[in-house]
């Protein structure tokens, strides 16, 4: 009798843990499609996760590519890709295309998981065409950074993506300039010189006097300020509103040209990238750890620039900039593959630090982050382009505290829009402030018509 | 060939009977079948987005995110919105329209200008300039560079690092350097001008050659055994005979001027800097498609069909006017 009770408790036990975690099921397709933009979620996917793994390690590190498979498999299922450049909007519109299409779609052309980036992440977490991520068996987000879920959750706070990397940001800068400016290239003590805004702008005004650039875009601290916000730019009565933080980067901007702390290019022109040379005068730059490498060619060039004289420091505001997040496509086939993909890259350990020691990321995974950066103290090795400082250590603590708040599907425009109207006021262009922003909206009712102003 | 050869014999020999005559005629069905082809690509590809567009631009239709507003009967909302005064107190498609034709105008001038006294020059009995062929080839080929390379040139060589700038820095004219291309209004304009005069003046001067060879060489000679000076013969010869030629060419370059998107699009990345003062009307067509409105777009669409419909109606009236 006993045994009985026990059975059938254990049974009723297992199914109130069915029922409140339901496990997705698996389906008979063949094939696992994933949709990106480009091959770099590619890579790591057939070197870390993939069934031919092995292979895919073993040619890298011979560096011959005829040993990668030409077909491989994801338990069991061919990994299938639709990779779409996103130049002009092109990936977005053949994904829409796809999701809409899912339901009724082929198994094999069915989409199982796709990328996006936080700019546009919103116009899919805000759909009906993705998946909760509870929904495809990832419960355990206590290894992630907090700011991954939230820049992924929809309007009702319901989580429906994962990144595999995080991005915090912080001012990379020119190790000779503080020297010659404040006596010191220690991280920590440039941190101090510029812990906040006020403190900031005021070493603008120093590097000036010693014939520096405070910085080389007008818009280079942008992302600091509107990662920052406390309302979102479009209300829920679709208004347009200015949040105080994206004032204060007006103010700066308009103060910064006037006194000539900065320069009037946009971030990705050649006017400012041209500053990164060795002959360049500019104090710092904004970014996350991916800048080095994708943006900051000028200064790793052999001949012109000036490689190992950087170093990175918090600077006056927490922020990030960038990544990439996993998304389940709803109507795909195999939702617990999906599942399984997204905890390798959250919560496998192993991944998440051949990640970050492979593949010069710093992953999602706090505990991955951790101990690498303690590998990295203990051999006393660091980062040789920022002149030896260990700064996956450095981001550890700066991910942590980055919050969002306020995010809406127009941000990406808003952002774009206001720095581009307001360059144009900057540069003389426009006359007035007020008719910069005139432009802006202008623009913007272009773009979304749906948006109301004042 | 065959054709040819049927009809031949069939006008030439009347007495033949008239199965004869059937079988030389009923060869004219191929004619049709051949061009079948052409009338449905244009029918697929032409004729129904056109129509498409047309209805659009009476419709409440755009995409915002993922969701799909409309499409939902407008009347004429969109044209009423096309012609408002937008949040910077413009009103974009006339501001659009003005740039247009400033920006066509500056680079027209000189066009017509220059390819007239070079055609005039070409084409003098009088002159005998040597290898002109040579010159007319050079002249032309910058029609033959793609538009958007062209522009990328001018954006590569006039941005505020570009060498234009470094050369002025270096001979002390400047000491900053200067944005030739995003700020100031009538840089810009004569930037997009410029290139639009280089890429078509060849172009323009090889049809105005072609309407000087044929007026009757006589009269030139005529005149110039009467005393005339070259400016009199241009201006009282070569010029009233040359009119029709000329409006033609300026009404077509006029039609392609309207339409002009690539320079300005290409220079400015888009944005028809600064202050919009270089965005013409295909290119604000083109922001409104950007945003998946389509009905806007239609709108501007239909409003630009309007202006270059009612032009080629006033170069399809001078031609019949010639012929008859």
């Amino acid at each position: 009798m006993k045994k009985l009770f026990l059975g059938l408790f254990a049974a009723l036990a297992a199914l109130t843990l069915v029922g409140c975690r339901k496990t997705p099921a698996k389906s008979d397709s063949k094939v696992f499609h994933i949709m990106a933009w480009n091959e770099e979620f590619k890579g790591f996917f057939e070197k870390y996760v993939c069934d031919e793994r092995a292979k895919f390690v073993e040619a890298a590190e011979k560096k011959d590519d005829s040993l990668k498979p030409k077909e491989y498999h994801y338990d069991g299922k061919l990994v299938k890709w639709t990779i779409v450049p996103s130049e002009g909007g092109q990936y977005q519109k053949s994904l829409d295309q796809h999701l809409k299409a899912n339901e009724t779609a082929s198994d094999d052309e069915k989409v199982d998981m796709f990328l996006a980036e936080a700019d546009y992440i919103l116009k899919y977490s805000n759909s009906k065409y993705t998946t909760p991520i509870k929904d495809l068996g990832v419960y355990n987000l206590s290894n992630t950074y907090e700011y991954t879920s939230q820049v992924a959750s929809d309007s009702k706070g319901v989580v429906k993506g994962v990144s595999f990397q995080c991005c915090p940001a912080g001012v990379i800068y020119r190790r000779s300039i503080a020297k010659a400016v404040f006596g010191t290239d220690d991280p920590a003590k440039v941190q101090e010189k510029i812990s906040n805004w006020d403190k900031f702008n005021a070493v603008a005004a120093d590097m000036k006097a010693k014939g520096y650039y405070m910085t080389s875009s007008f818009a280079e601290t942008y992302r600091a300020f509107s990662n920052n916000v406390t309302q979102p730019w479009v209300n829920d009565d679709l208004k347009l509103q200015f949040d105080p933080q994206i004032e204060a980067w007006m103010a700066q901007a308009e103060n910064f040209i006037k006194n000539e702390y900065t320069l009037t290019a946009g971030i990705w022109e050649d006017g400012c990238t041209n500053e990164m040379f060795a002959t360049g005068k500019t104090f710092c730059w904004f970014g996350p750890a991916w800048y080095y490498n994708f943006c900051m060619g000028n200064a790793q060039d052999e001949t012109k620039g000036c490689f190992g004289d950087w170093a990175v420091c918090e600077g006056p505001a927490y922020y990030y900039w960038g990544g990439t997040w996993l998304m389940g496509a709803a109507g795909g086939n195999d939702d617990y593959l999906v599942g399984k993909c997204m905890n390798s890259f959250i919560n496998d350990k192993d991944v998440c630090k051949a990640l970050v020691k492979n593949e010069g990321q710093f992953s999602n995974n706090q505990k991955a982050n951790k101990e690498v950066a303690a590998e990295y103290e203990k051999e006393g090795t660091g980062n040789a382009f920022l002149g030896g400082q260990n700064d996956t250590k450095f981001y550890l603590d700066l991910a942590k505290r980055i919050q969002i708040k306020g995010m809406t599907i127009y941000d990406q425009y808003c952002n774009e829009g206001l720095q581009k109207a307001f360059g144009e006021f900057l540069k003389g262009a426009v006359a007035t402030k007020a008719d910069a922003i005139a432009n802006f909206k202008t623009q913007l009712h272009i773009d979304c018509p749906e948006i109301v102003f004042e | 060939m065959d054709n040819i050869k049927s009809i031949r014999k069939v006008e030439s020999n009347d007495t033949e009977p008239k199965k004869r005559i059937q079988k030389g005629v009923s060869y004219a069905k191929w004619g049709y079948i051949f061009i079948i082809p052409f009338f449905l690509v244009y029918l697929a590809f032409t004729l129904y987005p056109q129509i498409k567009t047309f209805i659009f631009s009476f419709q409440k239709y755009f995409e915002s995110g993922l969701n799909v507003f409309g499409p939902k009967w407008n009347n004429f909302g969109n044209y009423v919105a096309l012609f408002t005064k937008s949040e910077n107190g413009v009103v974009m498609i006339v501001k659009a329209f003005t740039n247009t034709m400033i920006m066509w105008l500056m680079g027209a001038v000189f066009q017509f200008l220059i390819s007239l006294v070079l055609a005039v020059f070409f084409t003098s009995s009088r002159l005998r300039l040597k290898a002109t062929g040579f010159f007319k080839a050079v002249f032309y080929m910058p029609n033959l560079i793609m538009a958007s390379a062209f522009a990328f040139l001018f954006y590569a060589l006039f941005n505020t690092v570009g060498p234009i700038n470094q050369l002025a820095q270096m001979m002390g004219w400047a000491d900053k350097p200067i944005d030739f291309i995003s700020t100031y209004p009538w840089s810009t304009r004569t930037l997009v001008a410029t290139m639009n005069f280089i890429l078509w003046f060849g172009n323009t001067t090889i049809l105005l050659m072609a309407g000087i060879m044929g007026i009757d060489e006589s009269l030139f000679e005529s005149a110039r055994m009467d005393g005339a000076s070259s400016n009199r013969v241009f201006f009282d010869i070569t010029l009233p005979l040359l009119k029709p030629i000329l409006v033609y060419v300026l009404i077509t370059s006029l039609i392609g001027g309207l339409q002009m998107y690539d320079v300005p699009y290409l220079l400015t990345k888009g944005g028809g800097e600064p202050n919009f003062s270089t965005m013409t009307i295909v290119m604000l067509l083109n922001k409104y498609l950007s945003a998946n409105n389509y009905g806007m777009a239609g709108a501007v669409a239909v409003v630009l069909f309007v202006i270059t419909g009612g032009l080629s109606f006033l170069v399809f009236r001078m031609i019949r006017r010639k012929d008859d």
